[in-house]
């Protein structure tokens, strides 16, 4: 353990500063020599051209940084209420025609331009705003109140240092996998709170189920991304999606997806673990509408309500984000031709994104639900299981493939 | 100056919601407040630039263990247990306990406040990795064992024995 050379990350090791070349990207002089420097470039520029205006209006820097916080602060967080209103409206069109129905076809204008009903959510979260806030009498009025707050601010927290395009993150942070998961576990909290501060025994086991669910799912979530970080070198969601650029042959993109057996292991049992903390339906005996009314938010009406769900389709969004940036090469192009690789790194990102929130929506109208054994004997003795083992098969590759 | 602003709020929320845990008549308040006490040792440790440590606080301890208490209390707890006093008439010696080891916590503390830390938050996981795998390897291992020992002894004497 004593070589030095250790210090670098395994592929920037194998991959010496092509970076940019092997997706055809314009060759640009280098301004500094670390990787980091050069994948914030574009967030660089914009706050070049900020500090540049401050300075001629002689404000001073400190202020300067704190607004440029701020605005990454509210691009993140318009990201995930925007992702609101674009999920829901996307879920209602996929369920309503994986089960031969149109969904939302007439909200819009009255006259004009009704485009597939595209002003349903808008139009429902007006509904919801308006609907009446009631706790109820047998609630604790300060828990109740808090649980919607305590299961959507970690979410926010947790987009941090999620990476929309090459060097588009709000905070480029060394840690990023590990903070995700953290703050992402944090949210089971409000659950467990609103289910046991409605006074209600449905809501009580809603609550408790999805305690249990979460804490047992979390586990092969994170050791499923561990060869990830291996073949990565690195915790920084950055410098994973650099590992993964280049061609092998030239045609097939060296995503981890595509690293035999390890990679498409690793990616399933990430999805479904995404799917079974995000409580969707093949997982969602915390809320279970036909046995516990809903669970955990049957006594939560209006604003706080949406909140749930607000935080519930943020979790798909980041799950659909941390897939693609994991598992399916970031912001690169899966083929090795002019107009693919011309494109820019956020639209690929996004685009994956967006494929693979499409999965989860699919899976969620095509699968029955679990049966609450069945879901922890799936985790515990089969997921986790298997996870280990692809920790093992991974330190293989590492000492015999990829050195 | 404002690293000693957030250093002494953080500090205000850990001790206060610690003095929550302990002296909330309601259980689960109690167990809530746990958790926040949780993350603000957390905030600490990011406040003081050990940034994988911050990390493994918030996933091991508030969003691991902080939801197993609130779970165990929820579940085994009867309606009275909710509503108890929490300070009994041995509050006096419970205090002197708690006053000799604080004491005891300062006396070692001191020994390290020359120790300077770093304020900035900086990469500490790839050196964390390299001494745990390194110059720490045994008692690393030794731990590991005694982690692996205590799991499968959870699951051995919660196991029912089925005719």
């Amino acid at each position: 353990m004593a070589d030095p050379d250790l210090r670098q990350p395994l592929v920037a090791r194998r991959l010496p500063g092509r970076r940019r070349d092997a997706r055809g990207h314009p060759a640009r002089p280098r301004r500094d020599r670390s990787r980091r420097r050069r994948a914030r470039e574009a967030g660089d520029q914009l706050f070049a051209l900020l500090a540049s205006f401050a300075a001629q209006k002689g404000v001073p820097p400190a202020a300067v940084d704190a607004a440029w916080v701020a605005i990454k602060v509210l691009i993140v967080l318009h990201v995930i209420l925007i992702n609101g209103l674009w999920s829901i409206w996307w879920e209602r069109k996929i369920s309503a025609h994986i089960q031969s129905r149109v969904g939302p076809t007439y909200a819009g204008s009255p006259k004009g331009w009704n485009f597939h009903g595209w002003a349903q959510t808008a139009i429902d979260g007006i509904k919801l705003l308006l609907k009446e806030d009631i706790t109820p009498a047998a609630a604790d009025k300060w828990v109740h109140a808090l649980a919607p707050g305590l299961v959507v601010a970690p979410c926010i927290v947790a987009f941090a240092p999620v990476l929309f395009g090459d060097g588009l993150a709000a905070a480029n942070l060394d840690i990023g996998v590990l903070y995700i998961f953290a703050f992402a576990g944090i949210s089971v909290i409000g659950v467990v709170m609103a289910g046991w501060a409605s006074g209600n025994k449905y809501s009580l086991l809603g609550g408790l189920r999805g305690a249990a669910q979460i804490v047992s799912y979390e586990l092969p979530r994170g050791f499923s991304v561990v060869p990830v970080i291996m073949f990565a070198g690195s915790l920084d969601l950055q410098t994973i999606s650099n590992a993964q650029a280049g061609y092998w042959h030239g045609i097939l993109p060296k995503w981890f997806i595509f690293y035999p057996v390890v990679g498409q292991l690793a990616f399933v049992i990430f999805l479904i673990a995404s799917v079974a903390e995000t409580n969707r339906t093949p997982f969602d005996i915390p809320e279970a509408e036909s046995e516990l009314v809903s669970g955990f938010h049957t006594e939560y009406s209006g604003m706080k309500w949406s909140i749930f769900f607000l935080a519930e389709y943020a979790y798909v969004l980041l799950g659909s984000f941390l897939l693609a940036t994991f598992f399916l090469g970031g912001g690169a192009s899966p083929i090795n031709a002019a107009p693919f690789t011309l494109i820019p790194s956020w639209m690929w990102m996004l685009a994956k994104a967006m494929l693979m929130m499409f999965v989860f929506l699919w899976i969620r109208w095509t699968l029955p639900r679990f049966r609450v054994d069945q879901l922890m004997d799936f985790t515990w003795k089969f997921l986790l299981p298997w996870s280990f083992v692809n920790i093992a098969v991974a330190g293989l590759y590492l000492a015999f493939w990829l050195k | 100056m404002l690293e000693q602003i957030v250093f002494w709020s953080l500090s205000a929320l850990v001790l206060l919601s610690a003095l929550g845990v302990v002296l909330q008549r309601n259980a689960v308040h109690s167990s809530l407040f746990l958790g926040l006490t949780l993350a603000g040792v957390a905030g600490i440790y990011g406040s003081l630039g050990a940034d994988f440590l911050f990390g493994a606080q918030v996933m091991v301890y508030v969003s691991g263990i902080a939801v197993l208490v609130m779970f165990v209390v929820m579940l085994l707890g009867r309606a009275s247990d909710l509503h108890l006093r929490q300070v009994n008439e041995r509050w006096t010696a419970a205090l002197l306990v708690c006053a000799v080891a604080a004491v005891g916590l300062l006396k070692v503390a001191r020994l390290h406040s020359a120790t300077s830390v770093a304020g900035a938050a900086r990469p500490s996981t790839r050196e964390i990795g390299r001494l745990f795998l390194g110059e720490w390897l045994v008692p690393f291992e030794l731990i590991s064992l005694v982690l692996l020992a205590a799991l499968l002894g959870a699951v051995f004497f919660t196991r029912t024995e089925k005719a």
